[in-house]
């Protein structure tokens, strides 16, 4: 079997849990005696495959940063064309290889980015779309002030395909809601993770991600200050960059909490994967997250995980604490008894490995496969 | 001739109120540990599901048999206090069951607790003093036989069971102690002079967890075809023993399950060998015909048939020891809400919530929890106990 497969992010470029997703899928499906081809933006670190089924192929250079809003107009246009241009342009290059080296059986895009080239190569080479689908406009925009634009290609991206992939139940439930597709097109395939090397535990409680609104890292500062009152010689560590950083500095000043609190700005693999190691508590407030894979990275650290009851990962996921991302009091209640009760951290760390090692890209390239199969 | 002996175990735990770390040495959470309002709805569902409906059948059962169809109950002290509180004609519809002379009652710890497992048995003692009292305030009624908690038993605690003046006790039937042995007879602890009795538990799961499973090969069990299994084994005794909430409860009417319990007395008495039995009577009427060791403790719970359910992480360990070692200065204390307020919780349920046990695939133990997870049930739990702590300095 053959397939096209379109991102727009990959290892060593990452903004998010799509290039981890298609980063562990794409080689368990070249394992698997897939043939992939994975299209791509050109980035300034050249993306290597090391499996003779997966190739990987950059088409051009752009400028999008794909989780960037478009606040004004003049942003918005060079935004557009940028995203318009890179479909067009992995149209072309995905034609070029169709007619030196043949058909493919299905072609398989991630998220809003490339939907456009998905259902363009579909109409013109008449080959399936199967559709991945990692997060929809309403979670980037915490479902506040969705923009349109992006909701009409995701739409027509969701209608177009002939399989859609979701990364949760929690998901596959707003596609069929919000965007009116039949349910009976969706499968759920949770994501998985490559562990992370355990290390020596400081007392850090730590948050990760894009700091954009959709994370609720705000909320994750307002437990920290309830924290600190009762576990003063414990830290916080917000790690990532994002567009609300100044806005999270200035909070946690306000809130009494800035000698407390690290804010590392973007990390590299290597730094995240030693914060996960050492830190002993994650905390994953988002508003809205479709899955979550850093709560998994976390948890296979060694990490005890406390997670929005919303994420996809929590109906997949048993060995972890639950929260609504509203409700730091009960944040950081749990924070406080994760430090504070040997018993509870040893015992969550020690489950959850143990419950990790099923989320495996072996099991998520399994269930593609088998997607691919329905559509084929 | 064989026995069926039907016993019911008969329990409400006492549920906890949310406790955050917030709460702990806070004057205005001061022992609110306990969740009034969600007890009460649990206590009133599950009394008009299963208690007032299936006394009342079983009283019929008993009348119309002629008071040849006999059973045994065993009340714990926190369910008794609850019928108090919400619906005392619990206690008159048990109160007319054993003036039938055809119900036998049976001993246990009051908190229905795991204080048979400290080192010092005294409080242990005390507990099974408290539902002896209980029992005698309410049917003026001395127990011979005891059944420990979920049937926990060691070769220690039977020995202060027969000290304490008991005939016999109750505990599993499990090959662990068995090995190739039948549970159908009874058996004598290495070191004492104890009858005991054991649980037949692939005839009592066939009810208690089996009756409904439509994949079960038997599906659907009728009276019919279990009295005649039973009919087919050999030995003394048949001890069928269960939760009393089997009835109603973990298994709903629309199972079935009243038509079965309604039909089986006729279906016994098809069998002339078959007759059924008090425990009380089975210790009197039969002799041990072997000697069963049990130098670490069994149970009726789970796969295991130990103690691992309530003991069997870390957590449970801590929330186990903690609650353990602030017995001698509550004990002396002499406060009496204190000392009852830590006496609810060591009720073994507020253990078995934390256990983490088969938790990846969602197994028996969520259906009974009051809480998201093993988690939550630790952290809440552990808070309380920390407070209570706190009042004793």
């Amino acid at each position: 079997m053959k397939i096209a497969m379109i991102g727009w992010e990959y290892p060593p470029f990452k903004a998010g849990g799509l290039a981890t997703h298609c980063y562990g899928l794409t080689r368990s499906l070249a394992d698997k005696n897939i043939k992939v081809d994975f299209y791509m933006p050109k980035t300034k670190q050249s993306a290597e495959s090391d499996r003779p089924n997966l190739r990987i192929i950059e088409t051009g250079e752009t400028e999008i940063f794909p989780y960037d809003r478009p606040d004004t107009k003049e942003i918005g246009g060079k935004f557009y064309d940028a995203v318009y241009y890179y479909n067009a342009l992995v149209v072309s290059k995905v034609e070029e290889n169709i007619k030196t080296n043949g058909k493919y059986d299905a072609i398989h895009c991630h998220d809003w980015l490339t939907m456009k080239a998905g259902v363009t190569l579909k109409h013109k080479t008449g080959t399936p779309l199967v559709l991945t689908v990692h997060s929809t406009e309403y979670d980037r925009s915490g479902w506040l002030y969705p923009n349109q634009w992006f909701i009409d290609i995701e739409k027509e991206g969701m209608e177009n395909a002939d399989r859609i992939i979701a990364v949760s139940h929690f998901t596959k439930r707003v596609i069929t809601e919000k965007y009116g597709i039949n349910p009976d097109k969706i499968s759920v395939v949770h994501n998985a993770v490559y562990p992370i090397q355990e290390g020596h535990k400081k007392e850090i409680v730590l948050f990760l991600g894009r700091l954009t609104i959709q994370k609720g890292t705000e909320f994750f500062l307002r437990a920290a200050q309830k924290v600190k009152d009762y576990e003063p010689d414990t830290r916080f560590i917000v790690a990532g960059s994002g567009d609300m950083l100044p806005k999270l500095i200035s909070q946690a000043i306000d809130l009494g909490i800035s000698d407390k609190t690290i804010f590392t700005g973007r990390l590299t693999d290597e730094e995240v994967k030693h914060l996960y190691g050492i830190s002993s508590v994650y905390v994953m407030p988002s508003v809205s997250e479709p899955f979550g894979i850093t709560a998994l990275e976390a948890i296979s650290a060694g990490t005890p995980t406390i997670a929005s009851k919303t994420a996809g990962f929590s109906e997949a996921f048993a060995n972890c604490l639950k929260v609504d991302f509203w409700d730091t009091d009960e944040m950081a209640n749990k924070i406080i008894s994760l430090l504070r009760y040997d018993p509870l951290h040893k015992t969550m760390a020690e489950e959850g490995k143990r419950e990790v090692e099923l989320f495996t890209w072996d099991r998520v390239a399994d269930r593609t496969i088998e997607v691919y199969q329905g559509v084929t | 001739m064989t026995s069926i002996c039907l016993y019911f175990e008969v329990h409400q735990p006492v549920r906890l109120n949310r406790f955050s770390v917030f709460n702990i040495g806070n004057r205005e959470s001061s022992l609110r540990y306990f969740d009034e309002k969600l007890n009460e709805e649990i206590f009133t569902k599950v009394a008009k599901k299963c208690y007032l409906p299936t006394n009342n059948m079983l009283l019929d059962l008993i009348n119309e048999s002629d008071r040849k169809f006999r059973i045994s109950f065993s009340l714990t002290g926190t369910f008794v206090e609850y019928c108090n509180q919400f619906m005392p004609e619990i206690i008159d519809s048990f109160k007319e069951l054993f003036k039938t002379g055809a119900v036998d009652m049976i001993e246990e710890t009051y908190y229905h607790s795991l204080s048979s497992l400290y080192e010092d048995l005294e409080e242990f003692e005390d507990q099974v003093r408290l539902h002896r009292q209980m029992i005698k305030n309410l049917f003026n009624y001395k127990p011979k036989v005891f059944r420990n908690t979920e049937a926990i038993f060691d070769n220690r605690i039977a020995k202060k069971v027969l000290e304490m003046g008991y005939k016999g006790m109750i505990t599993e039937g499990t090959e662990k102690i068995l090995g190739w042995r039948s549970p159908n007879y009874l058996y004598r602890p290495v070191n004492t002079n104890l009858k005991v009795l054991l649980r037949n538990y692939n005839l009592s799961d066939d009810v208690g967890f089996r009756f409904s499973a439509r994949l079960w090969k038997d599906y659907p069990l009728t009276a019919d075809k279990f009295s005649q299994w039973i009919s087919n084994c050999q030995g003394q005794v048949v001890n069928l023993f269960m939760d009393y909430e089997t009835f109603g409860e973990h298994q709903w009417t629309e199972t079935g399950i009243f038509d079965f319990l309604k039909h089986l007395p006729e279906k016994v008495f098809n069998y002339k060998h078959l007759d059924f039995m008090t425990v009380s009577e089975a210790v009197e009427a039969y002799d041990p015909v072997g000697e069963i060791d049990v130098p670490w403790a069994i149970s009726w719970a789970d796969e295991d048939r130990d103690v691992s359910t309530w003991l069997g992480n870390d957590m449970q360990l801590a929330c186990f020891n903690e609650l353990k070692n602030i017995g001698d200065k509550i004990r002396q204390k002499g406060d009496e809400e204190l000392l009852k307020t830590w006496r609810k919780l060591q009720t073994s349920d507020h253990l078995y919530y934390v256990s983490t046990k088969g938790l990846a695939d969602g197994d028996v133990h969520a259906y009974f929890s009051p809480y998201e997870g093993p988690y939550e049930g630790f952290i809440n739990y552990m808070n309380i106990l920390q407070d209570l702590k706190q009042k004793l300095d």
